[in-house]
């Protein structure tokens, strides 16, 4: 009996159906003492708990990184992660960062030139030279 | 029978009335994006059956503008201050989408509604839907990344496209001209977030200049998935009150595949 792997009977398409958010924690570290964390230490008090109120469905950590540049971690549902740097950043801005990485997809960036990738088979189905009428030109 | 303004102003008041009964479950807030599509459903059964006039979206009826009242401030129950929105049965009934007003019936020819059911009944379907003069052949279940950054959307958004040039299936295709009447068909589009291009560094020089200079670019775009590409069957247009007229040579016609 050879081995058989395990089949999958359907693709991820995530927000056909329902639709799950792919950003599943922020991280947010800061430093206390340095002056690179000044607009950090004013966003988790001033913005952080109506964003964190905002989306219920992203799990938050905050934890101090002594000695080190504020940093915003986003861990995604397909096991990547996204970290960016906020150093000397205003708080308006750490927001725009942290929305960036609530809507981001976790995917690695890619070049994508077509617009529309599909799992369908054709509609029409594939052109045959024997079926169908003649055509004249 | 009721005239169609005591209708109105019936419906109008079911709506007011809805969202109160929907914030009950606003402790549920943990799995909001979960529960999004069931309080949907949950809340438009409530408001069709108690008006016994659905006010579908995409209705054919024709319905002027003042369908809902702009006098009135914003439903009692709902609290800006303490929860952001996050279904629609928590956003305020003035800030609601507007279903599109149609200042006529859907005209439909005679021989497009003899050979509609042979294009409905057969899936599955594809649509070229145009969005910003640029064609999207999609199909149901697709995956879009526009090549622009959509502004005003957040994800989880629902919208509809409502221009298409040619809708289809395998053996019918339906042309417009240009475009299909959005009566015909329902497409409807979830954002499911923004993407971003890898930074892109282009090294601009001048001549006889040592000098270099670095130009950077990375552009966002938006990420879709094509929720139901559907075609309405006669029956369904006509309870929505499509009006059956003569044949003409501007109309949409469907072609056989030959």
């Amino acid at each position: 009996m050879p081995l058989r792997g395990i089949r999958t009977s359907t693709a991820a398409r995530n927000g056909a159906g329902a639709f799950i958010l792919q950003c599943k924690r922020l991280d947010f570290h800061y430093c206390n003492w340095a002056g690179s964390s000044k607009g950090m230490v004013t966003f988790l008090e001033k913005h952080l708990p109506a964003f964190a109120r905002e989306n219920p469905q992203i799990e938050i950590r905050v934890s101090p990184r002594p000695q080190k540049h504020p940093l915003i971690k986003g861990l995604y549902i397909n096991g990547r992660e996204k970290p960016v740097c906020v150093r000397n950043l205003e708080p308006h801005e750490i927001l725009k960062k942290a929305i960036l990485l609530k809507e981001a997809s976790g995917e690695k960036l890619k070049r994508v030139k077509k617009p529309v990738t599909s799992l369908n088979e054709s509609v029409r189905g594939i052109w045959s030279p024997y079926h169908g009428d003649l055509r004249g030109v | 029978m009721f005239s169609r303004s005591a209708l109105r102003g019936l419906a109008s008041e079911v709506r007011w009335t809805a969202p109160s009964t929907i914030s009950s479950a606003a402790p549920l807030q943990q799995r909001a994006c979960l529960h999004q599509s069931a309080s949907l459903m949950n809340s438009q059964p409530q408001s069709q059956s108690a008006s016994s006039h659905p006010e579908s979206p995409l209705s054919a009826t024709p319905r002027a503008q003042d369908t809902q009242p702009k006098t009135r401030v914003k439903a009692p129950t709902f609290d800006e201050t303490i929860m952001t929105p996050q279904t629609r049965a928590h956003v305020p009934i003035a800030k609601q989408p507007v279903a599109p007003t149609f200042t006529s019936p859907l005209e439909v020819t005679k021989s497009l509604m003899s050979q509609l059911p042979h294009l409905a009944g057969q899936k599955p379907h594809y649509i070229v839907a145009q969005l910003h003069a640029r064609p999207y052949l999609l199909t149901e279940g697709d995956h879009i990344r526009l090549p622009f950054l959509m502004p005003k959307v957040k994800a989880g958004d629902i919208l509809r496209f409502n221009r298409a040039s040619a809708l289809g299936s395998r053996d019918f295709t339906m042309k417009g001209s240009p475009t299909i009447d959005e009566r015909i068909y329902e497409c409807r589009v979830r954002v499911t977030g923004v993407d971003a291009e890898p930074l892109r560094i282009k090294e601009k020089t001048k001549r006889r200049q040592r000098h270099v200079k670095q130009a950077k670019s990375k552009h966002r775009y938006t990420l879709m998935r094509v929720m139901d590409v559907r075609v309405k069957t006669p029956d369904e247009l006509l309870a929505e009150g499509a009006v059956i007229v003569d044949d003409a040579a501007d109309s949409s016609v469907i072609e056989p595949r030959s």
